[in-house]
């Protein structure tokens, strides 16, 4: 013990360990810096990493490359469209218009920007666009630069019409993710939701980003739980009728509604399994809820649980093998899993005395909503119990969450923008919290899927 | 001249008051008589239509029932039904009073709740009087049938209250098919957290929306 600290304030009060020291941070340093240069000049963005900076984005408005512009406004809408998806993204900060200083004559190539107008207002990418109308038909072209450099990153041309000009805006988008990630962007995914703007609660759709809203339900009644298949073609969900609750599918595509299950008691939110062959759900059939395995037709395949408790809120694993629900079997609403293997069922979630609406991801985490400190909060957790993260920070209450279909954002409900829910969208460490839904009334319990497009 | 012309005009309107209350009171067997002439599932869906705004409803009520709570809901089905008074001048029979016996046994039935603990669903001690009451009324009136209606404050997960709902009317149920009600004359249906009375967000309005509604749904 005394030779080992004798030892160490030697080397310490020696000036040649000191020296040595030095050295030895500084040759770290040099690596640490070079590592990370390496990344950075592959992937723009590592979005692996638990936080990180955002990158500062310049995207003036598109400039009418034809001769007799039609449709004035677009130019500057594109540009809002794209700045909007970038910022939802919660990877760019997109840089506010007002402060640009270049002149409005540039162009959209290489050659003709004056890179210096961009750097000297702390822009670090730019994005500049182009289009062209003829009637319906619109041509985007769209340039992404390192303001640094000089040198452009990505270019493209594309083909579209003018009332899907969103739609070509996201994917480009997805495109721009993609160069800098290496991962493609969410912005061409939807939302389904419970939204109240009638007085009764009806079945909404819109983009990911709240645009294209579109009711799909008109019971007049009260329908709830929508949930998504892993396609995103068909949409299930609860709806009361004069017996009680009945599961329906209803088919975005071709606009068709279907009844699935409704047996005497609860019908009630049912979860797909990732093969898109079989559903979860609840049912009182045997006088108590419990969760049975139902094929598309609603033909009951197997019991899942028996348990004198309640068991709801049914969610898969990606590979379809576990299932996570809520039971207060324990005495209080907890998250368990059920392995549909071995049909062993463990629990998950012990902290707080109110756990509910699991929600999995296909990055393998596991979104719920929690009530530690009377009121709810989202937060996330492994599959095996450890590595709990709070997504909200206590803004009133937070609930009902879901993923993105790639498992990097997550969607839920909060009342904390004066009283009534509406959606906010979220990066999964629960960064750049935006809210996404602007309707009247309440936006609840979202479900999110790729665009079936 | 006047004075004699106001007190007359006081004395006419007093009068046909008195006559449009009655009217009201009587109103009900009419109404009720013609239920029983329609076929039954009409009538559960009728009863359903009439629900389903639910705010409407449950705004009605939250005003009402500071006041007495039997009176509340003689006024309700005044308002929800339209008197029409020849039919029920024509029937101020002697059976009628029996008739009224059963309404105001009838409106207790459905106008007397009973409360759940936060996240539970066991019959607190205190209710018991009244659902022995309700089982007494079912028994003296074979030919009832009633629904119950499970209801949950705003706390949680929808799809959680909703079966938190229903295991709150079969405790009911069940107590009242313990009393020696038949199990098929009792129907339970939730509402989770869909339909509260009260719309405040702390205890006051919590402890009122955990609660059984009982509907009589057919006689």
């Amino acid at each position: 013990m005394k030779l080992k600290s004798i030892l160490v304030s030697k080397i310490l009060f020696n000036t040649r360990g000191i020296f040595r020291i030095l050295v030895w941070i500084l040759v770290l340093g040099i690596g640490i810096i070079l590592q990370t240069e390496g990344v950075e000049g592959r992937l723009y963005i590592d979005i692996t990493s638990p936080s990180m900076r955002r990158i500062s984005v310049a995207i003036p408005d598109f400039k009418y490359l034809g001769k007799k512009n039609e449709h004035p406004d677009l130019g500057r809408e594109l540009s809002e469209i794209m700045s909007n998806d970038l910022d939802l993204s919660g990877y760019f900060k997109p840089l506010d218009k007002g402060s640009f200083i270049e002149r409005p004559e540039a162009g959209i190539t290489r050659d003709s920007i004056h890179f210096k107008d961009w750097s000297v207002i702390g822009a670090e990418l730019l994005i500049k666009g182009g289009y062209e109308c003829i009637g319906q038909q619109l041509k985007v072209v769209i340039r992404l630069f390192d303001v640094f450099s000089g040198k452009q990153l990505y270019g493209k041309r594309a083909l579209g019409i003018v009332d899907e000009s969103r739609y070509l805006i996201h994917r480009l988008g997805n495109e721009i993710i993609r160069t800098l990630t290496g991962d493609p962007g969410p912005f061409l995914t939807k939302l389904a939701f419970v939204g109240t703007s009638t007085g009764h609660k009806e079945i909404y759709l819109s983009d990911y980003d709240g645009h294209n809203l579109k009711q799909i339900t008109s019971y007049n009644t009260i329908t709830l739980s929508p949930r998504w298949s892993p396609l995103g073609e068909r949409l299930m969900y609860t709806s009361f009728r004069n017996s009680g609750t009945v599961l329906f599918m209803h088919d975005v595509l071709r606009e068709s509604v279907t009844k699935i299950s409704d047996r005497k008691g609860l019908n009630i939110a049912a979860a797909w399994r990732p093969n898109g062959k079989e559903l979860a759900l609840t049912l009182t059939i045997s006088g108590n809820p419990d969760i049975y395995l139902i094929d598309t037709t609603g033909k009951i395949l197997k019991r899942l649980t028996k348990n004198w408790g309640i068991d709801v809120s049914p969610t898969f694993s990606p590979d379809g093998k576990k299932m996570a629900f809520v039971s207060n079997r324990s005495g209080s609403p907890q998250i368990y899993i059920l392995d549909l293997v071995s049909s062993q069922v463990e629990r998950l979630t012990f902290q707080g005395n109110y756990n509910t609406s699991p929600a999995w991801s296909k990055l393998d985490r596991i979104a719920f909503a929690g009530s530690f400190d009377h009121h709810f909060d989202v937060y996330t957790i492994s599959p095996d119990g450890k590595d709990l993260r709070r997504v909200t920070q206590g803004q009133s209450n937070n609930e009902n969450p879901c993923w993105s279909p790639d498992g990097r954002y997550i969607a839920f409900s909060s009342n904390r923008a004066g009283g009534n829910y509406h959606i906010f969208i979220a990066n999964a460490n629960g960064e750049n919290q935006r809210k996404v839904t602007f309707s009247k009334g309440e936006q609840l319990s979202p479900s999110w899927a790729q665009y079936s497009k | 001249m006047k004075r004699h012309l106001a007190i007359a005009t006081m004395v006419v309107f007093a009068c046909s008051s008195i006559f449009l209350l009655s009217s009201c009171a009587k109103k009900q067997v009419v109404v009720e008589e013609k239920e029983i002439t329609a076929p039954p599932e009409e009538e559960v869906v009728e009863v359903e239509e009439e629900e389903l705004p639910a705010e409407e409803v449950a705004e009605e009520l939250a005003i009402e029932v500071e006041e007495e709570e039997e009176e509340v809901e003689r006024e309700e089905e005044v308002e929800i039904e339209r008197p029409e008074e020849v039919e029920l001048a024509e029937r101020w029979e002697p059976e009628a009073e029996e008739e009224a016996l059963l309404d105001r046994r009838a409106a207790r039935f459905e106008g007397e709740l009973i409360y759940f603990d936060f996240d539970k669903f066991f019959i607190k001690p205190e209710y018991r009087a009244i659902l022995k009451e309700k089982a007494e009324f079912l028994k003296d009136n074979p030919n009832i049938s009633v629904r119950i209606e499970g209801n949950c404050d705003e706390r949680g997960t929808n799809e959680y209250n909703i079966a938190l709902g229903e295991r709150r009317s079969t405790s009911a149920r069940n107590f009242l098919v313990s009393l020696g009600v038949s199990s098929y004359r009792i129907e339970t249906m939730s509402y989770g957290e869909e339909r509260p009375l009260f719309f405040g967000h702390d205890e006051e309005s919590w402890s009122q929306n955990r609660r059984d509604d009982f509907v009589i749904i057919k006689e």
